[in-house]
C-alpha cells in the first residue's frame, strides 16, 4: 500500500517537473539578411560544477572591455553562474545583492557582430562562492575582481529562482531564458545579431527587484567591419548606469526598499555599481586622445541623460549600431535597458566629470571622473 | 479586525473560534483545526468568486531538525547518502554533520534542504500530506490586524524578508511571533514551505515575465505583491530542489485527525 501511494507521488513529482520541461520543437537554424535564427532548444539539468562563477576569454569587470584578439567570427565557451554576494555600493552601504559572477553589474562580455555564443549557467544562489581568489581557469574577470574588490565582494547565500534574459541575443524568452531553481543549470546558444551595447539581466518575475537587487551586466557587440573612427580611439571604456533602492536592514546591512522601488525613488543611482567609484578610480586619458565610451543605462527604472562636463560627444552610435551616427551631442538619452557608443576628444589636461544630467540623479551618485593628463602626440 | 488579503474592514462573523490543540502520543508536534473559508488569492480565478477550502488540521509548526532525524532513523532510505538523485538533489540534508538525533545540530530549527518528495515521505509517515497550496495561503493570510496601516506594514515586511532571506541565521520554530488567528505560527518569517501542488498546472499559464507580477496583483496591495513573489518562487523549483530556505509542515484530512482520536 504504502510503495503504491509513494508511487503515486513520484508520478506527480514527475507531472510537475514535466510543466517546466516542455519541449519547444525548433525548425531549425535559418539566415535572413546574414542574420542567424532558430537557436537549438535550451538545455536544464544538474550538474556538479564548484569552479570559477565567470568562464570565457572575453569577459572582464568594469569599466575594463577586453579586445577582440581573433580575426572574424568565433564561438564563445561563456559561464557566468548566479551567486549572491554581500557588496559596498556606497561608502557604508552593503547589502546581500543578487550577482550575475559576484559583481553589480556583472561581467562586460566582448564579442564580435555574427560570433555565437554557447552560454551556460548555474544557479548557485544556494551556495557560498568566493569570487576574490584569483584562478588559473575562469575570465580576465575574475583576475580583475581579485586584484581590484572594490566592493568588498563577500561570499553569501540566498536561494532564489532566477534567469538570464541577453539584450543581445534573439530567441523565444519561453525557452532561452527560462527560470532555474536553486541547483539547475542551464545552457542554450545565441548568436550577436546585432552589433551594439545591450544590458543582459534576470528575467524572473519580479523582474524590478530581481534587477534592482543586482542582476545586470552588458554585452559589448562591437561591429563586424567597425566604427568610423576605430584607428583613431586611443582608450576604450565601459560605463553603467543603475539604481539601488535600499533601506537600513536591521543590522549592519542594508535591504531592498520595495516601495521605493515601485515609486521610483532610488537611494543611490550609480556608475558601475557603486556611488564614487569613477571618483576613486577615474577614468584615464590623455589632452588629444580620442575616448570610446560604451554607456548603458540598466535601470532598473530610471533615464539618464548622459554628459559629461567639459566636452562634446564627437560621434554616438544609438544603441552601439554603427547605423545610427549622430555627431556634436552634448547629451544623449538613454532610456531603461537602452545604451549609446561615444567618441569624445579629450580637449585638454584637466578633470571631466561623466554625469546623468537629471540632477537628482546626479546628486544620489550618477556622476564619474575622467582625468585627463598632458598631451603626448 | 482586518485580513491580509482584503484590507477593507471585514468583521469575523464566527463568535466561537473551535481551535482543538492535539498532542497525540505518536504524532509529532500539534496540529490544529483550521475551519473552512474562503480566500482570494494572486491566481487566476473566477471573477467574484474566492476560493473556497474545506476544513483541514495542519501542524502549528514546520517539522523541526529534531523530528525530522527521529523520521531517518526509522527511515534509512531517506537518509543522505541514501536517497537516489529522482528524488533529491546533492543538496539534501547538506548541513548535516549526522544524522543521530542526540547530536542534532540546531534541533529546533526547521529542517531545511528537504526535496518535495522527502517532505511527502515525511508527511505519509506521520500520517498526514503536505497542505495544498490553497490550504496553506488561506490559513497564511488568516491574520487579524488592528488597522489598515498595521497590515500594510506587516505586508511592507514580507517584502524586506523574501529580500533577505539568510539560511545562515535561521530561528527555532515558534519564534517569529507571527501567527494566524487559530494557532499556526510562522508561516512568515522564518523559512518558504513546501505544499502539494507547489507548481499547479495553472502556473504554465502565467508565463513569467515582467509583466507576471502586475497581473498577480489584482489584490493591489503589499501583501499581494509579496505572495506574488512567494507563489513565482515556489512554482520555479523542482520536486527534487533541496534549498536552505526550504522546509515543511505536515496538514492532515479532519477525518484522519477524527478516526486517531477515536482509536484513543
Amino acid at each position: 500500500m504504502k510503495s503504491i501511494k509513494f508511487t503515486f507521488t513520484l508520478i506527480i513529482g514527475l507531472l510537475l517537473t514535466g510543466i517546466t520541461t516542455l519541449s519547444y520543437a525548433q525548425s531549425g537554424e535559418y539566415q535572413i539578411d546574414g542574420k542567424t535564427f532558430g537557436m537549438p532548444e535550451a538545455e536544464v539539468f544538474t550538474e556538479d560544477y564548484d569552479g570559477p562563477p565567470v568562464v570565457g576569454d572575453h569577459l572582464s569587470m568594469l569599466p575594463n572591455l577586453e579586445p577582440l584578439d581573433y580575426e572574424g567570427n568565433k564561438t564563445h565557451e561563456v559561464r557566468i553562474d548566479i551567486i549572491a554576494q554581500e557588496i559596498e555600493v556606497a561608502d557604508g552601504v552593503k547589502y546581500e545583492a543578487w550577482t550575475f559572477g559576484g559583481t553589480v553589474p556583472g561581467p562586460v562580455l566582448h564579442v564580435r557582430e555574427g560570433d555565437r555564443i554557447t552560454f551556460t549557467m548555474k544557479n548557485r544562489s544556494d551556495e557560498p562562492v568566493t569570487i576574490t581568489e584569483p584562478t588559473k581557469e575562469g575570465s580576465p574577470f575574475m583576475q580583475q575582481v581579485a586584484q581590484n574588490n572594490y566592493m568588498k565582494a563577500k561570499e553569501a547565500t540566498m536561494p532564489m529562482p532566477h534567469s538570464m534574459d541577453f539584450h543581445a541575443g534573439t530567441v523565444a524568452k519561453d525557452d532561452k531564458w527560462r527560470t532555474i531553481a536553486p541547483g539547475q543549470s542551464i545552457k542554450f546558444d545565441w548568436v550577436a545579431n546585432y552589433a551594439g551595447s545591450y544590458i543582459y539581466h534576470c528575467g524572473t518575475p519580479s523582474v524590478l527587484m530581481h534587477t534592482a537587487m543586482g542582476q545586470h551586466g552588458v554585452v559589448v557587440v562591437s561591429p563586424k567591419d567597425g566604427y568610423d573612427t576605430d584607428y583613431e580611439v586611443d582608450k576604450e571604456y565601459v560605463v553603467v548606469q543603475s539604481e539601488y533602492y535600499l533601506k537600513k536592514g536591521s543590522g549592519d546591512l542594508f535591504q531592498y526598499d520595495y516601495e521605493a522601488a515601485q515609486n521610483r525613488n532610488p537611494s543611490h543611482v550609480v556608475f558601475n555599481g557603486h556611488q564614487t567609484i569613477l571618483h576613486d578610480q577615474p577614468l584615464k586619458a590623455n589632452a588629444g586622445d580620442r575616448i570610446r565610451l560604451h554607456v548603458s543605462n540598466n535601470g532598473p527604472s530610471g533615464t539618464s541623460s548622459f554628459h559629461v562636463i567639459g566636452g562634446i560627444f564627437d560621434r554616438v552610435w544609438l544603441e552601439g549600431h554603427p547605423f545610427n551616427e549622430m555627431r556634436g551631442m552634448q547629451t544623449v538619452l538613454l532610456g531603461a535597458s537602452s545604451s549609446a557608443t561615444i567618441d569624445m576628444i579629450v580637449p585638454e589636461e584637466g578633470k571631466y566629470i561623466l554625469i546623468d544630467h537629471e540632477f537628482a540623479d546626479a546628486e544620489k551618485g550618477a556622476t564619474g571622473t575622467l582625468k585627463a593628463g598632458p598631451r603626448e602626440k | 479586525m482586518k485580513l491580509l488579503t482584503n484590507i477593507a474592514p471585514v468583521k469575523i462573523t464566527l463568535t466561537v473560534l473551535a481551535v482543538v490543540m492535539l498532542s497525540l502520543p505518536n504524532w509529532v508536534g500539534a496540529q490544529v483545526l483550521v475551519p473552512s473559508g474562503s480566500f482570494h488569492s494572486v491566481m487566476p480565478e473566477v471573477k467574484g468568486e474566492p476560493v473556497a477550502v474545506n476544513s483541514f488540521y495542519m501542524d502549528t509548526t514546520a517539522v523541526t531538525n529534531k523530528e525530522y532525524s527521529e523520521f531517518l532513523q526509522d527511515h534509512e532510505d531517506w537518509q543522505p547518502g541514501n536517497v537516489p538523485s529522482i528524488f533529491a538533489y546533492k543538496g539534501y540534508l547538506k548541513s548535516w554533520e549526522n544524522t543521530n538525533s542526540d547530536e542534532v545540530v540546531n534541533p529546533d530549527e526547521p529542517v531545511t534542504s528537504v526535496s518535495w518528495y522527502a517532505a511527502n515521505a515525511y508527511c505519509q509517515s506521520v500520517g498526514g500530506r503536505l497542505p495544498t497550496l490553497n490550504e496553506w495561503e488561506y490559513s497564511a493570510q488568516l491574520m487579524d490586524f488592528d488597522s489598515s496601516a498595521d497590515a500594510r506594514e506587516f505586508a511592507n515586511r514580507l517584502m524586506s524578508w523574501y529580500s533577505t532571506f539568510d539560511s545562515e541565521n535561521v530561528g527555532d520554530v515558534g519564534s517569529t511571533g507571527i501567527e494566524n488567528r487559530y494557532g499556526v505560527k510562522d508561516q512568515f518569517g522564518l523559512i518558504m514551505e513546501w505544499v502539494q501542488d507547489f507548481k499547479p498546472v495553472i502556473a504554465n499559464d502565467l508565463s513569467l515575465d515582467c509583466g507576471t507580477v502586475g497581473r498577480m496583483q489584482k489584490l493591489g496591495n503589499a501583501y499581494s505583491y509579496a505572495a506574488s513573489i512567494r507563489y513565482i518562487t515556489r512554482m520555479s523549483f523542482s520536486p527534487k530542489s533541496t534549498n536552505s530556505t526550504v522546509g515543511f509542515r505536515c496538514a492532515y484530512d479532519v477525518e484522519t485527525i477524527e478516526e486517531k482520536e477515536a482509536s484513543l
